[in-house]
């Protein structure tokens, strides 16, 4: 190889490499500076999502292995929250869910309230399991009564949107059980060691 | 300086990029369901026009011809990057709505073609002047669709939160099939066939 075809297969090489180089410098710098405001507007959003349900609220605890957020007032837990992903008819719906704190048992669960994140479903259709009329209908309810009415459970299906709601119903009862084993679970071990 | 200002026009008017060249269809299409996205997809896009602009042309000597591809697409990159975390911090509902667009600025063909077709050939002020009659251009374009999805499918018009005006009867019932990906494409035609039709764009 002589000396200008090596300059010529070289020099795109390192020019190309620079110009990273220089990218990386000022990703680098980008980043470092909105960290810290990223992780507040996440937050922030987080907390606002709780205090929907839980007005009084105080504080609260992220269980990073559990996924599970528990809400504290004065101390005290007051109920737990957590996300789901429900498979929607215009694509995947994000839910917050919460629990009432007083239950020691499977068929003592009662849904605090439910919210929706974000949701790709059909406008005037769909989209109405954000309105309260729809979500609304799982404060206070038993776990075991989560299922649409003509299921025989409690939940009144949108006219014309019956897939959007039974998808969030399925995937509130089954995020619901799955969760609530966990907590059971940990409560269970812990009253054995304080035994 | 008359060189400078058929620079600007051109973008805008002659070979606007959307409404002539028909380029960057895919963000237009998605993110004009309300004129806040389209106001902020503007910002995004002629932020890393100009930028990417500039940045072009300072290096277009410097360049080897092999790898310039890959080069624009680098600093492109960065400053797509530059903006959707600036977005995500400062401006998260916005950044929220327009979602997946703003990272797929980087495979925008205006933004990648005007680095290539003109920046690289030409002094700094001139790719200033071009980038931002392009992005003029294409905010012009994406403005008016989403203008006319957002009455269309909501019956009202309301611009960050202010309500400005809305239809009586319209609002009441409105055509959600605008808001919808569908109505995209049945603005966008019929926006371009009337565009035809009166002599506003030469076909050609």
């Amino acid at each position: 190889m002589t000396k200008s075809n090596l300059k010529q297969e070289i020099v795109p090489v390192l020019f190309l490499t620079f110009v990273v180089c220089i990218s990386v410098i000022f990703l680098y710098a980008t980043n470092s500076f909105t960290e810290e405001y990223i992780e507040n507007t996440k937050n922030e959003a987080v907390k606002d999502m709780l205090k929907e349900q839980f007005t009084e609220l105080d504080d609260y605890v992220y269980d990073e292995k559990m996924d599970l957020y528990t809400v504290f007032l004065n101390d005290e837990i007051i109920g737990y929250a957590f996300t789901t992903v429900a498979n929607g008819y215009g694509g995947s719906i994000e839910l917050i869910v919460a629990l009432e704190s007083n239950f020691t048992e499977d068929d003592e669960i009662i849904i605090h309230g439910i919210s929706v994140v974000s949701h790709s479903e059909t406008p005037g259709l769909g989209e109405k399991i954000v309105e309260s009329s729809f979500s609304g209908q799982f404060n206070g309810v038993n776990i075991n009564d989560v299922a649409l009415t003509k299921d025989g459970g409690k939940i009144d299906a949108i006219s014309g949107a019956t897939i959007s709601s039974s998808a969030v119903v399925d995937a509130v009862f089954n995020t619901v059980k799955e969760k609530t084993d966990i907590i059971l679970n940990n409560l269970n071990i812990n009253n054995e060691k304080g035994s | 300086m008359k060189e400078i200002i058929d620079n600007l026009k051109n973008g805008i008017i002659k070979s606007n990029p959307v409404l002539i060249l028909l380029l960057g269809l895919c963000p237009t299409l998605a993110v004009s369901t309300s004129i806040d996205n389209a106001f902020g997809m503007t910002a995004a896009v002629l932020f890393v026009l100009i930028s990417s602009n500039v940045i072009v042309s300072l290096i277009r000597n410097y360049t080897p011809q092999r790898v310039r591809i890959p080069v624009f697409i680098v600093i492109i990159a960065t400053l797509v990057t530059i903006v959707d975390l600036t977005m995500q911090a400062f401006l998260p509902s916005l950044s929220k709505s327009l979602g997946i667009f703003i990272p797929l600025i980087v495979v925008n063909c205006i933004i990648l073609g005007r680095a290539e077709a003109f920046a690289s050939k030409n002094k700094v002020p001139n790719a200033i002047m071009d980038a931002v009659g392009m992005g003029i251009g294409f905010g012009i374009a994406i403005t008016i669709i989403s203008f006319l999805r957002q009455i269309l499918g909501t019956g009202n018009l309301s611009v960050f939160g202010n309500e400005i005006f809305s239809i009586p009867g319209l609002s009441e019932n409105p055509m959600p099939i605008f808001i919808l990906p569908m109505g995209a494409f049945l603005v966008i035609s019929l926006l371009l066939a009337t565009l035809r039709y009166s002599g506003v764009i030469k076909s050609g």
